[in-house]
């Protein structure tokens, strides 16, 4: 993390006293929790969960009728209908099951479901932590679908005037002032019709969600609620990556961000013993660090050339294989016949000596002398004392890296 | 960090975001697009991605006629979305155009591995340009005829 903590300016609202200092505001150590989506999702999943009201099917639903049935038909019985047995298996008598067709309807629901979810409070704390940071990031909320084109500066701090806000119309214009009205507006114009069956519960009309606007003097346990944060209050949305928008934070507040949640070294104050937890990667900016010098130091230059896996091709049958296996093939085959082998086996090492001088062969033999050395160049000139064959051998430099 | 890094940022944004477009099937059948303003191919990976990347390049219609709005994202603003482009709106030939994008993306050496998509995109904008101003192709619908 880096050492100076950037400053966020207050947005400056119209009517706030020009003698009020709005100077920058530090960054409260919250906005660098690690951003955990997976455990922002799974917390929020909970958490809605624990506004649910019991609901269920009446247990008389179905039962208010005197109709009888006559039972399961019996299967035709093998016995006999003058035994004994047979005068008993008279078919039972049984009321009916709440739906005609019992086999295939599931088993009534009950109020005793488990709708409430528990979560850690521990966890509770990391997710709200997490999404408090990822609303601080344009790209987040960018990506979460919020209008930020026209908003100055990420982390939105706005003076506290605006909580002293009573109409309508002046909260709009703070949102202009802002750059949060397209934000707004993209809200207001989103309204449509909830798909399904709610509708018959007064849940008619669905909405986006826009800015959420935090207030510095309400506590803050109710304002950073994670299902207001995570922004899947609308219960058919199951936002998963439920980001907070961006709050419209009030001057007196970001001190208490770090109150409440404390910084990475200092414990919280609001909460007890709670230390703001630490993400796994101090740096996540893995091609910078990829790309470092102290990595690249170390690292092994780039393997370029690709080994790939050649096919094995059969010896036996393949000539070239089986010439790159066993080169003295090629000359074999190439054989002399057999007597002239048997000839230049009898003759022996004298015939080499025949071969050279006949000049048949080039068999040339080259010995070196060392000339000096240009000490600079770490080169040694060299250059061959006999030459007994008609190849000219020209003077070979052998030098050194 | 002031900033958080874009690698970061991809991996939270990769699979879902408001832009993301998934279409004709799963997994290997699909495609997959991404319609961010600062997308040139709108792909959605990360070397084309206008979320996670601090310079960005857009390429888009800017306004009426042939006007074309090049902007590219300034590294040092990256918290104020408002003051956050460089915007120039460009009313040329075709070629001066071209000329101004390269000089934009490759030879301030801007994103270099951006140049194709961004010529690429140009020559789209502006064909799609002229064919509004034109109007659509009429398209005769009637059989051919066969002369005798």
């Amino acid at each position: 993390m880096a050492a100076v903590r950037p400053l966020v300016t207050v947005q400056p609202l119209e009517g706030h006293m020009a003698t009020n200092a709005l100077a920058g505001v530090p960054r409260p150590d919250v906005l660098k929790a690690p951003m955990r989506p997976d455990v922002v999702r799974f917390v929020h999943a909970s958490l809605s969960r624990n506004s649910r009201q019991p609901c269920a099917v009446s247990k008389h639903a179905g039962h208010q009728t005197s109709a009888e049935s006559c039972g399961v038909p019996a299967a035709p019985s093998p016995v006999s209908p003058a035994s004994p047995a047979a005068e008993h298996t008279a078919p039972a008598r049984v009321p009916s099951a709440t739906c005609a067709a019992a086999a295939v309807c599931s088993p009534p629901t009950k109020t005793w479901r488990r709708w409430h979810r528990h979560v850690n409070v521990n966890i509770r704390r990391y997710a709200t932590a997490s999404a408090l940071a990822a609303s601080a990031v344009p790209s987040l909320v960018l990506a979460r679908g919020h209008r930020i084109e026209s908003v100055p500066e990420f982390l939105l701090v706005v003076s506290d005037t605006a909580e002293g806000v009573e109409k309508t119309a002046s909260a709009i214009k703070i949102l202009k002032q802002v750059g949060a009205v397209p934000d707004a507006e993209k809200a207001r114009d989103s309204q449509g019709i909830r798909p399904g069956m709610r509708k018959m519960r007064n849940r008619g009309y669905i909405f986006r969600m826009g800015p959420l606007i935090v207030y510095g003097n309400i506590p803050m346990s109710s304002a950073l609620n994670l299902v207001e944060l995570a922004s899947g209050d609308h219960i058919d949305r199951l936002v998963i990556l439920t980001y907070h928008p961006y709050t419209l934070k009030l001057y007196g507040e970001n001190p208490k961000l770090n109150s409440m949640f404390g910084t990475f070294d200092k414990s919280s104050e609001k909460k007890k013993g709670y230390v703001l937890l630490r993400s796994k990667m101090h740096n996540a900016d893995l091609s910078m660090i990829i790309n470092s010098d102290e990595v690249q130091l170390v690292v092994q230059p780039i393997k370029k050339d690709v080994k790939r896996h050649t096919l094995k091709r059969n010896p036996l049958k393949n000539l070239y294989t089986l010439l790159k296996l066993n080169p003295y093939l090629d000359k074999k085959r190439t054989q002399l016949p057999k007597e002239e082998a048997a000839a230049i086996k009898a003759a022996g090492p004298a015939r080499y000596k025949t071969m050279i001088s006949d000049s048949e062969c080039l068999v040339f033999s080259i010995s070196f002398t060392f000339i000096e050395s240009t000490s600079d160049d770490h080169r040694m000139q060299v250059e061959p004392t006999e030459s007994q064959c008609p190849v000219h051998v020209r003077r070979i430099t052998l030098t050194t890296a | 960090m002031a900033t958080v890094p874009g690698p970061l940022i991809w991996e939270i944004v990769k699979k879902n975001n408001a832009f993301l477009v998934k279409q004709f099937g799963n997994d290997t059948a699909m495609v997959q697009f991404s319609k961010e303003p600062n997308n040139l191919y709108n792909v959605n990976s990360y070397k084309h991605s206008g979320l996670a990347n601090k310079k960005t390049v857009t390429i888009q219609a800017g306004g009426k006629d042939l006007s074309i709005a090049i902007a590219t994202t300034k590294t040092k603003k990256q918290n104020k979305p408002g003051s956050l482009y460089h915007r120039s709106v460009m009313k040329k030939e075709f070629c001066k155009m071209a000329k101004v994008v390269m000089n934009q993306v490759t030879d301030n050496h801007y994103r270099p591995d951006l140049t194709n998509s961004a010529l690429a995109r140009l020559s789209a904008v502006h064909r799609s340009l002229k064919v509004s101003k034109s109007g659509a192709k009429k398209r005769n619908r009637q059989a051919l005829k066969v002369r005798n």
